[in-house]
């Protein structure tokens, strides 16, 4: 164990995942002769599948055109995709770059293809690339759009006089469902005596020593 | 003020069978009736307490049901006008209503008359109407796509109920801490508008 390092463990963890170990022991096979221009293809395919996109064209496509047998490039293919997911899940405050590849170092990755995974992990795609991840994780619907209306009811078949004011809301939620309801005027004071509460609490949490330690 | 009911024919049978019962029991006819006048669409005896009553105020079917309808006109139309209770025993006592009844009549009007006008007030005709706000204050850790986040994330329950139902349908909506603090800028805007029609 070399004395300057610093860190615990590699950023795929303490037991290095199957796919990426097959992975890294094909690229570095000479006889397979994995040459950048298809490395790079592999990775936009991985990219824009990990995008939400079909790839599969592409990838058949890339497969059919390489002189790599179609097993061990499944296998590089399934490690490139282990070590992409792997690293963008982890903040860019907690896993730097540089240890990024240090740890693909220790894999003997070839130093090209480990700039390309650095150039796409820590490029300006990965806020896109995060985006559309949590996106697919477990969450309650949240407002898509809020549209509102002030009434004034003047007079009902029970009133002549009335003079209520009252809100209509129409909200959108991102499940898709739409609800439409009246919040009378008491409510909407609750509604929002409710929410600027949150948000100081919110904002009381955030301040909180304990969250502002870096791990 | 004009007045708010006519003396009709069906008034004037009314009144007669209204003067008639034991004050007492009057008294006690309008409050029970004021207090159901609000729920549109149901009965305001049941079944078996109308049998009661007409065997208690000895008045056969048709002339029970000729006394209640007309007490709710009665109150309906003093709720619709907002009339003031001296207005509302003058304008008995002009129909005939005898002196003592009127009095009844009035003194419940004047209790129970102001809680009945704003609750009618408060009746709603869209669908549904926000009953509840919950909430909750989240601290995401983790999640499938990230770890090591530090978010806090609120749920908001909102009840929402039909006007024509008693379950209540409740959404939860998430929001991160900006899209919070959107909400609460358009809630903002919209206090704007109520405050100025003050």
């Amino acid at each position: 164990m070399s004395s300057h390092q610093t860190k615990e463990s590699s950023f795929l963890g303490g037991r290095i995942p199957p796919e990426v170990e097959s992975m890294s022991r094909y690229l570095k096979d000479a006889s397979l002769t994995l040459d950048q221009d298809t490395f790079r293809k592999i990775l936009k395919a991985l990219v824009s599948s990990i995008e939400g996109r079909d790839c599969r064209e592409v990838m058949r496509h890339i497969a059919e055109s390489s002189v790599i047998p179609e097993e061990k490039l499944s296998h590089i293919v399934a490690g490139m995709y282990r070590v992409l997911t792997e690293a963008i899940r982890i903040p860019t405050s907690s896993l730097k770059q540089e240890a990024f590849k240090e740890d693909l170092r220790e894999l003997r990755i070839p130093e090209d293809f480990i700039t390309d995974f650095a150039s796409v992990v820590f490029g300006s795609r990965r806020a896109a690339l995060e985006a559309v991840t949590s996106e697919r994780d477990p969450h309650l619907p949240t407002l898509d759009e809020l549209r509102w209306r002030v009434d004034v009811t003047i007079s009902t078949s029970s009133l002549a006089r009335a003079l209520q004011p009252s809100v209509l809301m129409q909200i959108k939620l991102s499940d898709g469902s739409l609800q439409q309801f009246e919040v009378p005027v008491s409510k909407f004071q609750e509604l929002r005596y409710n929410v600027a509460l949150i948000l100081k609490e919110m904002n009381d949490l955030e301040k909180k020593s304990v969250l502002q330690i870096q791990d | 003020m004009a007045s708010i009911f006519k003396e009709t024919q069906s008034i004037k049978e009314a009144v007669a069978f209204i003067n008639a019962i034991d004050v007492n029991k009057f008294s006690r006819l309008i409050s029970r009736i004021i207090q159901k006048l609000h729920l549109k669409g149901e009965r305001i005896l049941s079944e078996d307490e109308e049998l009661k009553l007409q065997a208690a105020l000895s008045l056969e079917k048709p002339a029970l049901t000729l006394v209640l309808e007309t007490v709710s006109f009665i109150l309906e139309q003093a709720v619709y006008h907002n009339v003031k209770p001296a207005s509302l025993q003058q304008q008995l006592e002009a129909v005939h209503v005898s002196p003592d009844k009127a009095e009844v009549f009035t003194q419940t009007w004047a209790s129970a008359g102001p809680e009945l006008v704003d609750k009618l007030r408060q009746t709603v005709f869209a669908p549904k109407k926000l009953e509840h706000v919950g909430w909750q204050l989240n601290l995401q850790m983790a999640q499938s796509s990230q770890a090591k986040l530090k978010d806090p994330s609120a749920v908001l329950q909102l009840g929402l109920r039909a006007e024509d139902s008693e379950a209540q349908e409740n959404i939860f909506v998430e929001f991160s801490h900006q899209e919070l603090l959107e909400f609460y800028n358009k809630l903002e805007i919209v206090q704007g508008q109520l405050d100025s029609l003050t």
